[in-house]
């Protein structure tokens, strides 16, 4: 049975399939004309530079950025995907409090008490004080 | 203080081998000699493998661990170590001794192995820790053989479990009898690629290597004489004092009783094997030169007749009679053999000592001129050995050779050189080392000390005692191998 | 099913996670400034009262239940598994009171907690979502706790490798979990095994198996999945070190013997010499076989105790799994029973290691000479630890062989065909001697230039003799936790007695 289920499944992988065939051979062939078409010549070192005409970059390429930057982008995201946890809540919020009130209301107050404590903790070490 | 507190380490072992002594003599004042286990002690242990704690005592046992209470601290007195790590040296004694005991008494095949792994660790620390220049090559062949022995044994025994479903010695030995074991190996287990009939072969094989390794039996003996040459005297005395008996044991307790019909089926080359291993291993140490060696050979040499008469008694035809008196000899063997030969390598081990580590069979001579008593107490030893009558020695082979003259006259034929071999090379040390001319050098060899005359005195006593009067081991033993020789199949 | 019930079956779990949030606020706020040797006190008497209050949690307030059919177990064997992890715990962070790496104390305690609730949780899924959630839970705080010594190049560089070949590995097994999705249309183990019913094999169901095989052989460190395991023993703290050996492990093969056992029972295979059936016993017997080899020879040349440790505990994962491949409930409980003696082994070992190399400044196999001489209970302890690793009786290494052993073998009884593991390993074991010996020997034998006693904290000391004493009586008295488990095993899961 799952031979048969296994196999329809193939069976949609089918046009995935043929997609990859089609990407390769358009990619390959794309390449191998310009090796067999092109033209054929000497290539200078300009050539490969970053820019064939204009200023010459000086320094390194990679500005760097104070450490803080990234922590604030890390505490974001994580309080940012902790919020999308309370939609899908807010959602089935209201059907759940005529079942099953506990489960939907202490569910979502441990969530925040959690959520608190992390978020005095990172106050309290610091992490979003920017002077010093 | 490290030299009080060596001394105090050295007085507690010598208190509690005496303690142990004390309590297996007990033992055997309580014993009665009927054939039966007794001083049986049974608890579950790991119920989901059929592990037991199950403790008891026959006639065989009984003299195993006899020889064990005797030996040590016979031993422990023979030899002290320096003081530095003589706590250790004390405490892995300890532990030999009781891996010893626990091997002789165990019944169930999970204890018993227990055991016999037990005793291997302390024994490979002692060689290791305190041996003579060759010690750290020593002690891991002595290893290596012996734990590949282990190894063929839990295999085999993992086997038989699963055709049986039990690892106890006496429900095996039962099944063993009635050929069921044979039979469970080859129907439950023979299915696929091992072929029906081979699967009984292989757990056979298993067995017999693990203890052949043991005992030893030749080819199987490349690891002892390095062991018991460059073990220290008193480790040397244990090696062959009593842990080659264990592999003798095991033999009488594991392969006989379970394995009837395929001892049986494969007596004539078994038989060669210990003819070989009698005749070869005294011919090998007429060309030593070391007296470790040559009693490390001479060692291999008598413990081949226990084996000749395990090998011997398995046919079906023969009388009883024979067989008995074949099976008695073997015990009796190993315990004589377990007096003299550690015996002979304490006397060794104190020749070493006042020789400044020289022990080879031409470093000494005329030493009877001025080690009288020396010479007269190694002589007796030798002699033992040897098996001259009068003296323990002679019960055992005589026993042996009357049993296996009467069933396999060949073999006892072709091992009587053996005999006439061992009894060259023996002499040959007491002309070498104790007459002839005396060298300058040793003019001023001491005598034995009171102390050392004290230590060989009781052993010495023992030798004369078994040998005029052998029926204190002998209604030890003759019950428990009447039993094994009129229930073998 | 309302919150009260929920809490309740989750009880230790909850009691763990308020003792991480108390340790890090306690550390945060009232004891910050404080010298940090306080700090570490407080943290690890936290960190012990937590795991050793979910123990008596468990143990006086017993009770079972699914959530949403399997989501979440609770049931006696999960809840003896839970017990012996949270002692692993709480002897690992009694134990990293003896090391001084980091001033981030209530984070280091607080991660060794998170990492322990992430065991919990691993052990009582039976659900491949929650598995994974569980499963990366713990990771991602043993990755932190791998690279915690900042200071230090070499942790860092454990720390990336872990990180590195951990997220391979859980591509791995994400991938293999939503071909079983796919396959099935399931995520509960148990509904998974009842739609994978074919005898010729689905050649994509193959691609799972060796999926997940490689993503959890990562976390067993079973050979080829292995590289990892030497830099990360060697390069993170100490402590790190011996969480990752120890609770991880159990945690992972509680894992690996549920998903096989219940999650494929019907994918078995063989591994029988000539016979190899397609399924994930051949595919774990090669892994085993494998790991036996490579672990046990390549210790043979180590020179850094914590690397030789790294090597024989691939080499253990070897042995370990034979009680998975066994495939038995007698397996199963052979498996535990292993896996967690192993763990208090390895513990009392790298307990022994992490003083060494505090006073010695290495953990190289001269810095243990004279041992014996400096400090005779440590010398005693890895004794023990040692020779129980190399099986050895009457320690719990020994038992533990011995019952794996018989375990397979009782398995594959009609054909024997195993056999051929078998006697890899018990040849393997003797060569796995040897290099257990060389630590002793340096212990015992050899002497060190400057014989100074060790200072040992009282603290290490309990700890490493309680664990001495635990392999001692596991080994001398098996049955004390192997009928419990065989009883756990039993009332868990009546239908798991094969």
């Amino acid at each position: 049975m799952v031979v048969a289920m296994g196999l329809e499944q193939m069976d949609q992988y089918a046009p995935v399939l043929m997609m990859a065939l089609v990407a390769i051979a358009a990619s390959g062939g794309m390449l191998a004309a310009s090796v067999i078409a092109g033209k054929r010549g000497h290539r200078p070192a300009i050539k490969d530079t970053a820019y064939e005409c204009g200023m010459i970059p000086i320094g390194s390429n990679s500005a760097r950025f104070a450490v803080k930057f990234y922590l604030v982008a890390m505490l974001f995201i994580l309080f940012d995907i902790e919020t999308v946890f309370l939609y899908p809540w807010a959602v089935v919020y209201k059907d759940m409090l005529t079942t099953n009130a506990s489960l939907i209301l202490g569910g979502m107050i441990s969530f925040m008490a959690i959520l608190a404590v992390g978020f005095a903790y990172i106050l309290k070490k610091g992490a979003l004080n920017w002077r010093e | 203080m490290p030299a009080r507190r060596a001394d105090l380490a050295r007085g507690f072992t010598q208190g509690l081998s005496f303690l142990c002594l004390a309590l297996v003599l007990g033992i055997s004042g309580a014993f009665v000699p009927n054939g039966g286990l007794q001083a049986i002690e049974r608890h579950a242990w790991i119920s989901a493998l059929g592990a037991e704690y199950f403790l008891g005592i026959d006639g065989l046992g009984l003299v195993s661990i006899l020889l064990t209470a005797i030996i040590t601290p016979f031993a422990l007195f023979a030899w002290r170590p320096p003081e530095a790590g003589a706590k250790i040296y004390y405490a892995l004694f300890l532990a030999l001794e009781s891996g010893l005991f626990g091997a002789f008494t165990a019944f169930n095949f999970f204890h018993w192995f227990f055991f016999w792994e037990l005793s291997l660790i302390p024994a490979f620390f002692l060689i290791k820790l305190w041996g003579g220049p060759q010690r750290a090559r020593a002690s891991m062949q002595f290893f290596v053989y012996t734990l590949f022995g282990s190894v063929a044994l839990l295999l085999a025994f993992q086997v038989i479990f699963l055709a049986t479903g039990t690892f106890d010695f006496i429900r095996l030995a039962e099944l063993g009898r009635t050929g069921a074991l044979t039979r469970a190996l080859t129907t439950k287990l023979g299915i696929g690629e091992i072929a029906a009939q081979t699967m009984p072969l292989l757990a056979f094989l298993g067995v017999f290597l693990g203890l052949a390794v043991k005992v030893p039996l030749g080819p199987f003996h490349a690891w002892l004489p390095p062991a018991y040459a460059e073990a220290p005297a008193s480790v040397s005395m244990m090696l062959t004092g009593v842990m080659s008996k264990m592999g003798v044991y095991g033999f009488l307790r594991i392969l006989l009783p379970l394995f009837p019909d395929q001892l049986r089926q494969w007596q004539t080359p078994l038989l060669c094997l210990a003819i070989g291993t009698i005749v070869f291993s005294a011919w090998t140490a007429m060309a030593q030169k070391d007296l470790k060696r040559i009693i490390a050979y001479s060692s291999i040499n008598h413990l081949g007749y226990c084996l000749l008469a395990v090998f011997v008694v398995v046919q079906a035809e023969g009388a009883a009679e024979h067989k008995q008196a074949a099976l008695d000899g073997a015990i009796f063997q190993m315990f004589n053999h377990g007096l003299s030969a550690s015996a002979l390598f304490c006397f060794v081990g104190w020749l070493e000592q006042r020789g400044h580590g020289l022990r080879g069979l031409d470093d000494f001579g005329g030493l009877r001129k001025i080690a009288p008593v020396f010479t007269g107490l190694m002589g007796i030893a030798l002699f033992s050995s040897l098996g001259l009558p009068g003296l323990n020695g002679f019960i055992g082979e005589f026993l042996i050779f009357k049993g296996v003259l009467a069933l396999q006259g060949w073999a006892a034929a072709l091992s009587a050189f053996g005999l006439l071999l061992t009894a060259l090379f023996l002499l040959t040390i007491l002309q070498r080392v104790f007459s002839g001319p005396l060298p300058d050098k040793w003019a001023k060899l001491p005598d034995l000390t009171t102390a050392e005359r004290w230590i060989a005195a009781p052993i010495i006593a023992l030798m004369f005692v078994i040998g005029v009067y052998p029926q204190v081991l002998m209604g030890i033993i003759n019950p428990t191998v009447g039993f094994w020789v009129t229930t073998m199949p | 099913m309302n919150y009260g019930e929920l809490l309740k079956l989750l009880a230790p779990e909850s009691i763990l996670a308020l003792t991480l949030l108390l340790v890090l606020g306690a550390d945060a706020t009232f004891l910050s400034g404080r010298a940090p040797g306080l700090r570490r006190a407080v943290a690890a008497s936290l960190t012990v009262a937590g795991c050793m209050g979910a123990i008596y949690w468990i143990f006086f307030f017993p009770i079972h239940g699914h959530l949403f059919s399997g989501v979440l177990v609770v049931d006696p064997l999960t809840q003896v598994t839970k017990q012996v992890l949270l002692l692993l715990t709480a002897a690992t962070a009694l134990l990293t009171l003896e090391t001084a790496f980091t001033p981030h104390v209530g984070e280091y305690f607080g991660l060794q907690l998170l990492a322990t609730l992430g065991f919990l949780f691993m052990v009582s899924s039976e659900d491949i979502l929650t598995i994974f959630v569980a499963l990366e839970l713990a990771s991602l705080s043993l990755y932190m706790l791998a690279s915690f010594a900042k200071g230090n190049l070499a942790s860092a560089e454990a720390g990336l490798k872990y990180f590195l070949y951990g997220g391979l590995a859980s591509a791995f097994l994400l991938f293999g979990f939503s071909l079983l999705y796919g396959l099935t249309g399931e995520t509960l183990l148990a509904k998974i095994a009842a739609k994978i019913t074919t005898t010729p094999r689905d050649p994509l169901l193959v691609v799972a198996i060796s999926m997940v095989l490689t993503g959890l052989g990562f976390k067993i460190a079973a050979v080829p999945f292995q590289l990892w395991a030497p830099d990360v023993y060697e390069g993170a703290p100490t402590p790190s070190a011996a969480l990752i050996a120890s609770g991880s492990k159990l945690a992972s093969f509680f894992l690996l013997e549920k998903m096989m056992t219940i999650g494929l029972s019907s994918a078995v295979g063989s591994g029988a010499f000539h016979a190899l059936a397609a399924g994930w016993v051949p595919m774990l017997a090669m892994l085993a076989g494998l790991s036996l080899i490579v672990g046990n020879l390549t210790a043979l040349a180590q020179t850094s105790v914590k690397r030789l440790l790294a090597y024989s505990a691939i080499a253990h994962a070897g042995y370990a799994l034979l009680g998975v491949i066994a495939n038995s409930s007698q397996g199963f409980v052979a498996l535990l029973f292993y896996v967690m003696t192993y763990g208090f082994t390895v513990l009392g070992a790298f307990g022994v290691v992490a003083v060494v190399e505090r006073q010695t400044g290495s953990d190289r196999l001269e810095a243990f000479a004279g041992l014996s001489r400096r400090s005779p209970v440590l010398a005693g302890v890895l004794f023990v630890c040692l020779l129980s690793l190399a099986g050895i009786p009457p320690l719990a290494g020994f038992f533990g062989k011995f019952y794996l052993f018989a375990a397979i073998l009782r398995a594959g009884a009609p054909s024997l065909g195993i056999l051929w593991l078998v006697i890899l390993a018990i040849a393997l074991s003797a060569v796995s001697l040897f290099y257990y010996l060389q630590v002793l020997k340096q212990a015992f034998v050899r002497e060190a230039p400057l014989e100074l006693p060790f200072s040992v904290k009282p603290s290490t000391q309990l700890v490493l003799i309680l664990l001495a004493l635990c392999v001692i009586l596991f080994g001398c008295a098996p049955d004390l936790l192997v009928s419990k488990l065989l009883l756990a095993l039993k009332a868990a899961a009546p239908g798991l007695v094969f």
